[in-house]
């Protein structure tokens, strides 16, 4: 049996009162890019940082690559790259220096990769750490990730602080990192990316977590989110009675003869009995993830 | 002949999955005779790249299209063109068409249209359509 390169199960966090995770289960198959979505402060990052082992959880267990978060080994520590969402780096040294001293901790370094990534996104190799701007850091901090060439990448926010063209060329990079492990064959790398920015990971993600209320909420392929949620407009020939439901609606807004339904659970034949119980016409709108979320949300 | 990866027009911010999208288009250019029986479809790798998309994605939309028919996998070259695909049954194309015609009628009525004043617009448009194409 392959091992999973991140099997997180009921984890629960809790800071004081305030429960954050409430039982999250989220396997990560290897070769996936998953996104993990989520509001602001819904526990993206503890969840990120309890399954490194960078915060103990209060219950359940994260392993990475088979080995528990907690203890993580060196080797696994080796196989493994992250970026938090905000770097912290050494203010002193320049941009050449940090690339060397980290190249150091590791056994296998790909200078050429580095060089090459730090060409594409203009690091001024030179300057000194502490004056960057955040972006400049956060673009450090990928490259410092990828310089081993982890199998897992774990990225917290990593376009937050990028502009739009820096963004583009860093999925494009997450894309070749993917690429490269295929052409290989057998070292299969996974990634994973929190964010807010629901257009990245329509484009480059295979999956997407939703993380709502400390739980995951959605997990599964983008393409089947959006095959399950979509719109109905549904319109009656006199005014809907005040019975008037659909099951599993997310959202329903009823206006005199007129219904806008969200749905959690679509199908031509939901649709086929929408029709013949209520007497309606009804037309189907796709939507967008960032739609998707909002309506999870409550609009 | 190999396809160009620039052939799809992807935009993943629709609400139509990518996969889809890629296999609606390879079913639309098999009908305007832009892929040919014989044609290789661009690697996906190539669309992966030139689209910036997941290549698991592509490789998700070419194995539909597998199994539908559309294209056969070549071994150590990719996807091969096989047939025109065959139509959607007449029930599903006249449900498509009944959504898009509903969406137009509801659009014409916030419009301030009256029924008589729709029926001769639909009339209109369809006699300069069907004549363009006879």
């Amino acid at each position: 049996m392959t091992t999973l390169p991140l099997d997180i199960r009921q984890l629960e966090k809790t800071f004081g009162s305030k429960r954050v995770l409430r039982g999250v289960d989220l396997q990560l198959p290897a070769g996936t890019v998953l996104g993990l979505l989520g509001r602001n402060g819904c526990g993206k990052t503890t969840l990120i940082k309890c399954a490194l082992g960078l915060l103990r959880p209060t219950a359940g267990q994260a392993t990475v690559l088979g080995d528990d978060a907690w203890h993580l080994s060196a080797e696994s520590k080796a196989r493994l790259g992250y970026v938090p969402q905000e770097v912290v780096s050494y203010p002193w040294m320049r941009v050449r220096q940090v690339i060397a001293y980290t190249a150091a901790f590791y056994p296998t370094w790909n200078q050429p990769l580095v060089d090459a990534l730090c060409r594409r996104w203009q690091l001024p190799l030179e300057d000194r750490v502490g004056p960057l701007s955040v972006g400049q850091l956060q673009t450090l901090g990928i490259v410092l990730a990828l310089g081993h060439e982890p199998e897992l990448l774990v990225l917290d926010e990593p376009v937050a602080s990028l502009d739009p063209s820096a963004r583009r060329q860093f999925l494009r990079v997450l894309l070749d990192i993917l690429d490269e492990a295929d052409a290989a064959g057998n070292r299969r790398r996974s990634i994973l990316f929190s964010t807010h920015i629901t257009s990245d990971v329509e484009r480059v993600a295979s999956q997407v977590a939703i993380l709502q209320d400390g739980k995951i909420r959605f997990h599964g392929e983008l393409g089947e989110l959006k095959d399950r949620v979509k719109r109905l407009r549904i319109t009656a020939p006199a005014d809907l009675p005040a019975s008037f439901s659909v099951p599993d609606a997310l959202d329903v807004e009823i206006d005199g003869s007129v219904a806008t339904v969200s749905v959690n659970n679509f199908s031509d034949r939901l649709v086929g009995e929408l029709r013949e119980t209520w007497n309606v016409e009804i037309t189907v709108h796709d939507l967008n993830l960032e739609e998707i979320f909002v309506e999870m949300h409550g609009g | 002949m190999t396809a160009s990866a620039n052939l799809f027009e992807i935009n993943p911010s629709s609400g139509v999955p990518i996969y889809r999208q890629l296999i609606e288009q390879v079913y639309a250019l098999v009908a305007g005779e832009r892929l040919r029986p014989g044609d290789m479809l661009p690697s996906v790798r190539q669309v992966a790249r030139s689209a910036a998309v997941n290549p698991m994605t592509v490789s998700k939309a070419y194995s539909r299209l597998e199994a539908e028919g559309v294209v056969q996998r070549v071994r150590g070259q990719g996807m091969r063109v096989v047939k025109p695909p065959k139509t959607a049954p007449l029930r599903k194309r006249r449900e498509q068409f009944r959504m898009l015609a509903h969406a137009a009628i509801v659009r014409a009525r916030q419009l301030g249209l009256n029924e008589s004043q729709i029926r001769e617009v639909l009339n209109e448009v369809t006699d300069a359509i069907l004549q363009e194409h006879t």
